[in-house]
């Protein structure tokens, strides 16, 4: 068959990673698209023979977005490995640390990383279609106030958890030093801010978005749109729980498929491999792989903030639960399977993460300082699962009698969401091309469908070139370029 | 208070940003520890393997910025260096949404009046690999570290540099 390829991709440091590929038939219609998420090689290689209680500092950097994530996962994986139950206390400040890092990570990501797509728009030219932009619409004055809440939410980090950036406070069993009153006291007090300008966001969310009737028509629409399974973490009244709890699956009707401890998760998620790419897909085991389909029969499945309010009854805190119905009111009711409602679940999320905050630093428990059993069991296997902000974090070492990791496997968020990505690519594409054809619009639509899952590009690119220009390569079957569509940093398009 | 609006505090910072386990992405890691040891006292040094709005820690506080990252163009041969403002990079929307690069973060940051540098150069050198977990780093990117060295020394004494041309 002529098969003809045309790739995307961004020019990064990450060359070759984090690219689209697009193939055509004989008839010069999409076949096939997929996304190829940026893989770090070497991890397991890197982790066997150290010690597992390096793991936590290890991943967490390797990963240059979201390191308290993998921290926090990590260390969960090491209470299994050493078999130890954090005391009271210990596991609280890991929350509530955990709930600050989602509280600013989420807040960052509505106003400055997901806003090109949402706050300027998706009909705005291509030149307005960052972060300046995204200040011009909500304003200077609300720019600062992220940037002042992030300041002090990024305080109360270094003071739990040692350092912002790389946190050095979990360990097994535990965490590192327990909070002071004094700690607990700014805890109090940022909490209260962190709510407050999470219910600010919503309405500015509200303002920009709701009240905008082409931005509801497009994240209902067809384009954006998939009926697939949904995972999240729930506590045990089925409420979203980032840090702890069971994962839960909804079907596409929104019945409960499972509901499992995360150490079986092997049992629930296989990988299937691709010939045509090195990049592993996640799917539901009980339903199998059935290619890249939605419905009740294929095993594709998503995660991430759409998902966890999918698989969730409700909020654990009460505005946050008032703003879960109210998405869902909107939404046509549970589950949404519209992608782009990853932006208003997000928000509510950062209410729900910021009430959390509130409840745990009022908890008189929190200050005590009894924060670590120390580990007597002789480790063999742990498996530690968080939701990070971008979906569910897998993480699972094998060690030796004396902790030396002998095997070591990560699903990111992302990978959960690999199959579901390509579908969405191929929807955007197919809607776009004939015959061969590669109108310039493609690189917009395509481009709006794989960042509304926020996928982890950023693993491991730091910030040159800063800018990532897209660039559509179009093959015949041996592979020599027929053409090439390239849009550059200043959103000119060009044709080679 | 961050939000100041002019920085006349006169200080040159050099920010090194890669990731020790991360095979050519070491560089900019490596150079500022080896410009910390022969230039101590003469430029502030700072180094991060994180990205995005983490990136907005380091650029405050300092007037004059020299970042030093990989780059992977490839149009360039492992170890190429590059020298250039950063006012030449626009800022872009991204491949990801969380992808926020230090050229985003300073037009915010300059937008919003926040106490950045008035101005940053950046010397980029040409990775071959920064993806594999615990690779070795390649030798012709290892050999520029002490390249990059004498120009940050040139820059100290001169108080500028060439821009040697367009990108790679």
């Amino acid at each position: 068959m002529d098969s003809r390829r045309i790739t995307i991709e961004p020019i990064t440091r990450l060359e070759g990673h984090g690219k689209i590929e697009i193939f055509l038939d004989g008839q010069g219609r999409v076949e096939r698209a997929y996304f190829q998420v940026p893989e770090l090689r070497g991890f397991e290689k890197f982790a066997q023979g150290r010690p597992a209680e390096d793991m936590p500092q290890i991943t967490s950097r390797i990963c240059g977005v979201c390191p308290t994530a993998h921290h926090m996962a990590s260390t969960k994986a090491l209470d299994a490995l050493y078999q130890v139950t954090p005391p009271p206390a210990a596991r609280k400040i890991r929350e509530l640390v955990y709930s600050t890092f989602y509280v600013e990570d989420h807040a960052l990501h509505f106003y400055f990383l997901g806003g090109p797509d949402f706050v300027v728009g998706p009909q705005a030219p291509a030149a307005e279609r960052n972060v300046l932009g995204v200040i011009a619409k909500v304003g200077i004055e609300t720019g600062r106030k992220v940037i002042a809440m992030r300041r002090k939410l990024r305080e109360l980090m270094v003071l739990a958890a040692g350092k912002a950036v790389h946190p050095v406070f979990g360990l097994p069993g535990g965490v590192a030093k327990p909070l002071t009153a004094e700690d607990a006291a700014r805890f109090r007090e940022v909490a209260g801010e962190a709510v407050d300008f999470a219910c600010f966001t919503l309405g500015v969310f509200e303002r920009i978005v709701l009240q905008n009737s082409s931005y509801v028509d497009l994240i209902l629409s067809d384009a954006y749109t998939h009926r697939t399974y949904y995972m999240g973490m729930v506590d045990e009244k089925n409420q979203v729980n980032f840090y702890d709890g069971m994962l839960r699956v909804v079907a596409p009707d929104g019945h409960e498929w499972a509901r499992f401890k995360p150490d079986r998760y092997l049992d629930y998620i296989g990988e299937r491999v691709e010939p045509w790419s090195y990049m592993k897909f996640c799917y539901l085991k009980g339903l199998g792989w059935k290619g890249f389909s939605e419905g009740a029969e294929s095993g594709v499945y998503c995660v991430a903030p759409l998902a966890r309010l999918n698989v969730a009854d409700g909020m654990a805190t009460p505005q946050a639960h008032e703003a879960y119905l109210k998405y869902h009111g909107t939404l046509r009711g549970r589950p949404v399977h519209h992608t782009l409602a990853n932006h208003w679940a997000r928000v509510v999320e950062m209410l729900y993460a910021a009430e959390r905050m509130l409840e745990l630093a009022h908890d008189p428990e929190l200050t005590s300082p009894d924060v670590r059993t120390l580990p007597a069991a002789v480790p063999r296997e742990g498996v530690g699962v968080v939701e990070a902000p971008r979906g569910t974090l897998f993480h699972h070492y094998k060690t030796d009698e004396r902790g030396i990791v002998t095997g070591a496997n990560l699903i990111v968020a992302t990978q959960n969401n690999a199959a579901r990505i390509a579908m969405s690519v191929e929807k955007a594409a197919k809607k776009l091309i004939a015959g061969g054809q590669v109108p310039e619009g493609l690189l917009n639509m395509v481009e709006m469908a794989f960042r509304a899952y926020d996928p982890c590009l950023g693993c491991a690119t730091h910030s040159l070139p800063g800018s990532m220009p897209l660039l559509v390569q179009v093959r015949d079957p041996r592979g020599a370029p027929l053409a090439v569509l390239r849009r550059d940093s200043d959103g000119s398009i060009h044709r080679e | 208070m961050e939000a100041s609006t002019e920085n006349e505090s006169g200080v040159v910072r050099l920010l090194g940003l890669g990731n020790e386990i991360l095979a050519d992405d070491a560089f900019g890691i490596l150079v500022a520890h080896e410009v910390e040891r022969r230039f101590q006292g003469r430029i502030e040094v700072a180094y991060s393997s994180a990205a995005g709005f983490d990136l907005m820690d380091h650029l405050l506080g300092a007037r004059r910025l020299l970042v030093v990252d990989t780059i992977v163009t490839g149009r360039a041969k492992p170890g190429a260096i590059s020298v250039f403002t950063a006012d030449r990079v626009q800022p872009a929307p991204g491949g990801s949404p969380h992808f926020l690069g230090l050229f985003e973060v300073l037009a915010v940051g300059r937008k919003l009046g926040l106490d950045v540098p008035k101005e940053t150069i950046v010397i980029a050198v040409e990775a071959s690999d920064s993806t594999t977990v615990g690779g070795p780093i390649h030798p012709d990117v290892q050999s520029a570290i002490p390249e990059v060295v004498e120009l940050v020394g040139e820059f100290l004494a001169n108080g500028s540099l060439d821009d040697p041309g367009p990108l790679a």
